[in-house]
């Protein structure tokens, strides 16, 4: 439609208008293709963020009134412990559910790249069933098992002599849990990717270094981790996003006590939190100043990862 | 970075809907009279009701949805009243009610439409809740929760306490006795007597004052409040005897639980004894109902209201004259066991000798209403449900093992004042 008019049409126009006429739309081309895109992300990316801002500077009942109270809404939220407490949840459970995931992964793709399987593509597809699940299924899954008195975890414990332990009471348990629900779903995506990258390391670095001696150990620590270097950094950038974000798992994980994920709060993530403020109370000024900070939050996490990719990046030969 | 965005947008988005559509400017013009759509709870078996109303009408149409939990309708109502599409009729739950309550300009007035003629029906206490104080009546009260104990004959039997439910209601006219009665059946059996302190006790005793969260001036008063307090207490003390099984109402654990005889009693407003018949069905006949140590008591209730932008308030009206009026809560109370807020129909030998082959044959009628008629009204304010939840949730952490009994109270009022603020 925008392409530039045939040659032999536009002879008769002086050549000069018709270079510039030909050079405005080669250069205006560009932007009329990603302008659809840039529409999109205005409507539903860009006005919501700004519009948040702005909510969060009000005390806004959506079926009442609404008064603009300035800065106090995040003054209000620096001294709110049940803030602080989701902002220890997240961490933690990011912490819990991305470290083992990511070392598991590179596992998991260092032997299936390397190890003859029969089968091979089984296996490297049923990595991915996880992924592709209902997260909800996978929850209300994942929370039975963990049951106080009917879950099959506890029925083991109580075999090998235990008592029984009630995950989603503590805090520690409860993380435990959501991590394992998240490490469940993500590994196997991780996985993938690693398995893409590795099956790019030519085979013959692996023959040399099992020629000169090196061990199952030795080649993946000195042949297959620096060559996923710059996915690893990927992974890491990805999965902290995804984690600071957690809400599915918390919100179905614990249903006792509504959004809370447990009666107090022990696993209520930033996202739980801004949800319950804004959806479960209606606080929508209180719930858009946690979403003001979730994503100031997210902006020096990224920050921080642009400059270790940086660093990595400068620092491969 | 897009997926920050996205998700630090999900509230502006939905502000977004509130701003960009304006009141009224719903797509479909006045739909036909004859058809009007009904928000209601699951769980509750609204649709049996719904089918009575359009057998004897053939010719409307109710759209029924049950949109989820008591706390989920009211979030739903609350985004559509915002800026989305109402419905014509809506089932708001009595703790959720005062919320609405503040911003009363969204509802029809209903006495614009004969309320104020059907006022007089209703409980005084109740129906005083949906009434503004300018007088505009915002909802009709459809039940109310008096409170009862259930309890299993079976397990009562082999405990050697008594089964009956006139000698068993006799074992504690106190909560003193109650807990006495759940030491005999520990001692017995080894085996926890009640399900939980909670919900069980605490919101039970609560609701048995004749002040709750707010005091008669309708200022905030839990803190002070010597009955709060007493109900608080009372449930650690009953917490710490050692006789329930620590497990929170509406867990997975508490639904096992309930059908395998783990806990022998339960805490029964009247519209638990639903939730007992669906979450264990297979323990019919061995339950029996008695009555609440400490004397009567409410605890939820519902209420039918009709949104502002309603497209068809008369059909929805027309379904609250006839399904509300005396007749009408009494054929549901027969049908569903839902209790009746007028109280001209609790004399009546239907009601009265209503029983509940689930139950033992128990007269749930005469039980029922006894416990409201000797009600002493409480104000109920918009943040009860907040005070509530948090004093509750103390609790649970309480049994968890997470917060010890001795910090407690503190515990329960630090969170409320954080929750208050939020």
């Amino acid at each position: 439609m925008l392409s530039p008019a045939p040659a032999a049409k536009t002879t008769a126009r002086p050549t000069r208008y018709r270079h510039i006429q030909q050079g405005m739309r080669e250069r205006l081309l560009p932007y009329a293709y990603v302008a659809p895109f840039f529409l999109l992300f205005f409507i539903f990316g860009l006005f919501p963020l700004l519009f948040t801002f702005y909510i969060a500077l009000f005390d806004w009942d959506p079926i009442g009134e609404r008064h603009y109270v300035g800065l106090e809404n995040f003054t209000e939220l620096a001294r709110d412990p049940r803030f602080w407490g989701a902002m220890r949840n997240t961490f933690s459970i990011w912490v819990l559910s991305t470290v083992p995931q990511l070392m598991l992964a590179l596992v998991v793709a260092h032997v299936l790249n390397h190890v003859r399987l029969r089968a091979a593509t089984l296996f490297r597809m049923s990595v991915l069933v996880p992924y592709i699940t209902s997260v909800a299924a996978t929850t209300i899954v994942f929370a039975q098992l963990f049951d106080r008195d009917y879950g099959i975890l506890n029925w083991i414990l109580g075999l090998l002599g235990f008592q029984h332990f009630d995950f989603t009471a503590s805090v520690w348990g409860s993380h435990f849990m959501i991590a394992v629900m998240v490490a469940w779903r993500w590994t196997g995506y991780n996985v993938l990717l690693y398995l893409a990258s590795l099956q790019a390391v030519p085979r013959e670095l692996y023959e040399a270094a099992a020629a000169d001696g090196a061990s199952g150990w030795k080649q993946f620590r000195h042949i297959s981790i620096p060559s996923l270097r710059p996915i690893i950094v990927f992974t890491v950038v990805t999965s902290t996003i995804g984690g600071l974000q957690i809400f599915t798992e918390p919100l179905l994980a614990n249903p006792v006590g509504g959004l809370t994920c447990g009666a107090a709060r022990q696993c209520q993530t930033l996202t739980l939190f801004l949800y319950e403020q804004g959806f479960g109370r209606f606080h929508f000024g209180y719930g858009a100043a946690v979403g003001v900070a979730l994503f100031v939050m997210v902006v020096i996490v990224a920050a921080i990862n642009y400059l270790l990719v940086t660093r990595i990046r400068s620092e491969r030969p | 970075m897009k997926r920050v965005i996205t998700t630090a947008a999900i509230l502006a988005t939905a502000v977004l809907l509130v701003v960009g559509c304006t009141p009224g400017s719903g797509g479909e013009s006045a739909a036909d009279s004859k058809t009007f759509e009904f928000w209601s709870f699951t769980g509750i078996n609204q649709k049996a009701a719904v089918d009575n109303y359009t057998k004897a009408h053939p010719d409307i149409q109710v759209k029924l949805t049950e949109v989820g939990s008591t706390t989920e309708t009211a979030q739903a109502l609350t985004t559509a009243l915002a800026g989305g599409k109402v419905p014509d009729l809506v089932l708001i739950q009595g703790d959720d009610l005062p919320k609405f309550m503040q911003s009363p300009d969204n509802f029809v007035d209903l006495s614009t439409l004969g309320a104020d003629k059907m006022k007089g029906d209703y409980l005084d206490w109740v129906i005083k809740q949906s009434t503004t104080k300018d007088g505009k009546v915002i909802g009709i009260p459809t039940d109310v929760g008096g409170l009862a104990i259930a309890y299993r004959t079976d397990l009562f039997k082999a405990a050697g306490l008594p089964t009956d439910r006139d000698e068993v209601s006799k074992l504690w006219p106190t909560w003193d006795g109650f807990l006495e009665a759940g030491k005999k059946y520990v001692q017995a059996t080894g085996k926890p007597f009640l399900d939980n302190a909670s919900t069980s006790v605490f919101f039970q005793a609560v609701n048995q004052g004749t002040e709750r969260y707010y005091d008669a001036d309708r200022k905030l008063t839990y803190e002070k409040n010597p009955q709060v307090k007493a109900a608080f207490d009372l449930s650690l003390k009953i917490h710490s005897a050692g006789i329930t099984s620590k497990i929170t109402s509406w867990s997975t654990g508490w639904t096992a639980g309930m059908s395998k005889g783990d806990f022998a009693v339960v805490s029964a407003p009247s519209w638990m004894l639903n939730a007992i018949r669906t979450n264990a069905p297979d323990t019919s006949g061995k339950w029996d109902v008695a009555t609440i140590p400490g004397g009567a008591g409410n605890w939820g209730g519902s209420y039918l209201a009709i949104p502002k932008r309603a497209k068809n308030p008369k059909a929805a009206w027309n379904y609250i004259a006839e399904m509300q009026s005396p007749a009408g809560q009494l054929a549901q109370f027969l049908r569903q066991g839902s209790l009746p807020t007028t109280p001209s129909v609790y004399s009546d030998p239907q009601l009265i000798g209503k029983t509940d082959p689930f139950f033992s044959n128990a007269p749930i009628g005469k039980i029922y209403t006894q416990s409201v008629l000797g009600i002493k009204p409480f104000y109920i304010g918009p943040e009860d449900a907040t005070v509530g939840s948090e004093m509750l949730n103390t609790l649970v952490s309480v049994e968890q093992g997470q917060v010890a009994p001795g910090d407690a109270w503190n515990t329960a009022m630090t969170n409320v004042k954080n929750a208050l603020r939020g």
